[in-house]
């Protein structure tokens, strides 16, 4: 891996859809961590250094180095308009979307400086899912929503059952599947969060990026969401935004910790922060004596 | 007692000055009612002196009040006072029936004066068959996209060389009505089966629906040739006007049962005017004497006024339309997707765009001097595929292609022009249509990992086409009414019927101008310009009938 502190600039221009691109973030590189408590060795699959976000003149991400383990969950928290999003954006280059938007630093998936010149960004995409802080449903029906990322990928698969064993993983297989072919749009706020993390789930991501996917739903769906988190975490590597501490304490295994002006404050093992974390804003936040 | 409580109440809340809102809104109201009435005197007048309708008899009216007025208000009050959605079914319908006839009537016009229907059917079946290759090539997965672009290129070229030829020089062909039933029929059967298989979400139902329209196409040729009503004008009726209605009908039965009783409306319509018809001529009412009738609207121009028709003008104005659709939506809505999606947001960007819409104010005539210009006399001898400064010194003979088509007030001429005089509107319209798709979707879509044009055909364009088609049907109805420009490349004011594209052609606003200063005698003042008016606003008015259905339909 290259240590020298190269920069690069987002690039907005998108190369076409060609199949060969899939295998251009190649696993080179994987750089094996021994997490903080030294308790369990996992090997790293998202790797951040540096990273720095502007919009426009306003600095959103200040230097932000950490490791996400694969197979692991990793919340993030943190007042609101710290940055969090915006991290995960860097993540998949979501951000190369926003015209304001510039990243400088380097982010490793897999070994591979997914800003590097010869990155193509929608290859990147169909590693790395993403259910977005708004729902965001198509105006399509139920099931071209859940199919809708197969379908641009080109996967060819027994439609009938994805749609169902998405739909299930994401708890809302019994409250749609009598109106598959009804507009998603006609679904209840916390529906179509599901709906929408049915979809992210279906083309099976390595990496699938969470941003507050719980926060319409109610303690019912919550749970089963976050069980649906537990599994994917066997195989996938999974990062989440939360605002709700005890979520974050229940399903994950590391915890980063931003506070407002885009740093990041702390990042360890959950437990460690969560009941004997290194810095006393981290435990002001997390005991709600600041936000 | 009253004020007591109201001091009260006024104590409890406080009161808010609405003073200078219900003022504001009391303005806003005359604003509108100024527009409104003013289009509807002229309407009335225009109207009034088209149709005549004080010259029928008194009994003439009462027979229609009786059958045809008095049902109506009745159906339509209780279909209202249900509100179950029965109403908005009937006039829905009501609106198709009336409305696709006259599509119908166009759709006629070039199949019995302009376009031969053996060429017709031949191009229409070379045709065909590139579109049949596409689809089929569109599924298979194994081929790449360069090589189908390849073998759809080969096809459509092979297939417009040859296909016709050797369909025309066929020893036997059907006669014309099955070439117009098979020409037309299939098409429509493919758009009523796609929608049958997407309202009633049943591929069975879609290919049987598909079926029953090409065979109800058929038929009704062959009953109307049986009949002596003419077999091309019934194939056509039926293809453009029946299948649609049946449609309608079809749904409304069996998809809403609840709303099925708003097909009385229409029934309880056309039911009045075949009774009043009947009933009227049993009698022997006289009716009024219109102006607009039959004989106008078929007939060619004249310096008289008891002979003047409209028909040339009505096949000019039908056959510019199609120019214009042709031309300025592909290319419209080209521009406006790239200036949306795909440019970058550079000074250059902008100066396009701010150029895009001064050019959507510059005056129509300006546009016809472009097209005298440029395309009719530049341009008189045809394209320089190869011009003379490059083929001369190599020793060849200058390739120029399409002498026939420019020149002076030809149709293709004036389809161009008009084009460009609303290509601004379509470009911005749709613009604004596609700037209008919530950019989560965009988002959503790339974070799927869709390509940028994945996005915009499965996201973008789908969103945005309702708002896109809207606007560029109403720059249609734009390009419809324009004069000037048609003025100035020349068109004539007495023409011919339009045969081909090289036809010098006339158009309806042109040959109200032409009435109205030529031969305007009192008897054309008063009774042809009016009836010429009429025809043009009816058509225009059938046109954006179409913008508002789908604005309805799709905003829902
Ligand atoms: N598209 C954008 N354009 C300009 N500034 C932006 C944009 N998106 C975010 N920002 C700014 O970047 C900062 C971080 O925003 P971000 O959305 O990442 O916060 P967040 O941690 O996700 O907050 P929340 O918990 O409320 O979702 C904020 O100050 C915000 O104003
Ligand atoms: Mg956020």
């Amino acid at each position: 891996m290259t240590t020298e502190d190269t920069t690069t600039e987002t690039v907005a221009e998108e190369s076409s859809n060609d199949p060969t691109n899939d295998d251009m973030l190649i696993q080179t590189d994987v750089s094996e961590s021994v997490s903080a408590s030294g308790t369990e060795s996992t090997r790293t699959i998202v790797e951040s250094r540096n990273v720095n976000v502007w919009y426009d003149d306003d600095q959103a991400l200040q230097d932000i180095s950490m490791e996400i383990p694969e197979n692991q969950v990793t919340a993030m928290i943190g007042p609101s308009g710290c940055g969090k999003s915006t991290f995960l954006r860097c993540i998949n280059r979501m951000n190369d979307l926003i015209d304001a938007a510039r990243v400088e630093g380097e982010l490793y998936l897999g070994g591979k400086n997914v800003y590097d010149a010869d990155v193509d960004p929608v290859a990147l995409r169909r590693r790395v899912g993403m259910v977005f802080q708004k729902p965001n449903p198509f105006p399509k029906s139920i099931r071209e929503n859940v199919l809708y990322g197969l379908k641009v990928q080109g996967i060819e698969v027994d439609e009938d059952e994805i749609v169902e064993q998405s739909l299930r993983r994401a708890a809302l297989w019994d409250e749609v599947k009598d109106r598959l072919d009804e507009s998603g749009l006609e679904l209840s706020g916390g529906q179509q969060q599901r709906l929408c993390i049915a979809r992210a789930i279906a083309p099976d991501p390595e990496v699938l990026l969470m941003d507050e996917p719980a926060s319409a739903l109610d303690p019912i769906a919550t749970s089963q969401i976050e069980d649906l988190i537990d599994d994917l975490a066997e195989q996938y590597t999974v990062v989440i935004v939360t605002h709700n501490m005890q979520q974050a304490a229940r399903i994950s295994d590391k915890t980063a910790v931003f506070l407002t002006g885009g740093e990041l404050v702390e990042f360890d093992d959950t437990q460690k922060i969560f009941e004997n974390p290194e810095s006393d804003r981290v435990e002001d936040y997390i005991t709600g004596k600041f936000g | 007692m009253a004020t007591d409580t109201r001091t009260t109440v006024s104590e409890g809340f406080g009161e808010v000055s609405r003073t200078v809102g219900t003022a504001f809104r009391y303005l806003l109201l005359a604003a509108t009612l100024v527009g409104i009435l003013a289009v509807g005197v002229l309407f009335v007048y225009v109207g009034n002196d088209a149709i005549q309708p004080l010259t029928a008899d008194p009994g003439w009216h009462l027979t229609f009040f009786l059958t045809l007025v008095v049902p109506t208000l009745a159906v339509g009050g209780v279909l209202r006072a249900r509100a179950d959605g029965s109403f908005r079914v009937g006039l829905e319908s009501l609106g198709l029936l009336a409305v696709m006839p006259l599509f119908a009537g166009g759709v006629a016009t070039l199949f019995l004066s302009v376009l031969p229907a053996l060429v017709t059917f031949s191009y229409a079946v070379a045709l065909g068959l590139v579109v049949a290759t596409v689809v089929a090539l569109m599924r298979s997965r194994r081929v790449g996209f360069g090589a189908k672009l390849l073998v759809v290129g080969v096809a459509t070229v092979v297939s417009l060389l040859f296909v016709p030829g050797i369909i025309q020089s066929l020893p036997f062909v059907p006669v014309e009505w099955l070439l117009v039933a098979l020409t037309l029929g299939t098409p429509v059967a493919a758009i009523a089966g796609a929608y049958a298989t997407s309202s009633w979400n049943d591929r069975r139902t879609g290919r049987i629906a598909g079926a029953a329209a090409l065979g109800g196409v058929v038929a009704a040729g062959l009953l109307g040739s049986l009949i002596g009503f003419g077999g091309t004008a019934a194939t056509i009726l039926a293809a453009v006007a029946g299948v649609p209605v049946a449609l309608y009908a079809a749904t409304a039965l069996d998809r809403h049962p609840a709303r099925r009783d708003g097909l009385l409306l229409p029934l309880t319509v056309v039911g009045g005017m075949l009774l009043g018809a009947f009933l009227v001529r049993t009698v022997g009412f006289a009716g009024p004497a219109a102006w607009l009738d039959w004989a106008f609207l078929t007939g060619p121009n004249s310096i008289t006024a008891e002979d003047a028709g409209i028909y040339p003008a009505l096949v000019g104005s039908i056959l510019l339309m199609l120019i214009v659709a042709l031309l300025s939506f592909p290319v419209g809505i080209g521009a406006a997707v790239y200036l949306e999606e795909y440019a970058p947001d550079s000074r250059l960007a902008q100066l396009i765009e701010v150029n895009i819409a001064n050019l959507a104010g510059v005056p129509s005539v300006v546009y016809g001097l472009l097209g005298l210009g440029l395309l009719a006399r530049m341009l008189d001898e045809g394209l320089p595929i190869l011009p003379a400064a490059i083929a001369d010194p190599l020793g060849l003979e200058p390739v120029r292609v399409g002498a026939n088509l420019f020149g002076i007030g030809t149709v293709f001429v004036g389809g161009m022009t008009l084009s460009l005089l609303i290509l601004p509107i379509v470009i911005i319209s749709s613009q604004e249509a596609i700037r209008s798709v919530p950019p989560s979707q965009r988002q959503a879509s790339y974070g799927m990992g869709a390509t940028r044009w994945q996005t915009i055909r499965n996201v973008v364009l789908p969103k945005a086409f309702p708002g896109i088609l809207t606007g560029t049907i109403l720059a249609l109805g734009r390009a419809i009414g324009e004069t000037a420009p048609l003025l100035v490349i020349g068109a004539p004011n007495q023409f011919g019927l339009p045969q081909e594209l090289s036809s010098r052609v006339g158009a309806m606003p042109l040959q109200i101008y032409a009435w109205a200063t030529t031969s305007g005698t009192p008897e054309f003042y008063a009774k042809v310009i009016p009836a010429g008016v009429v025809v043009l606003l009816v058509a225009m008015l059938a046109m954006n009938s179409v913008a508002i259905v789908l604005r309805n339909r799709f905003q829902s």
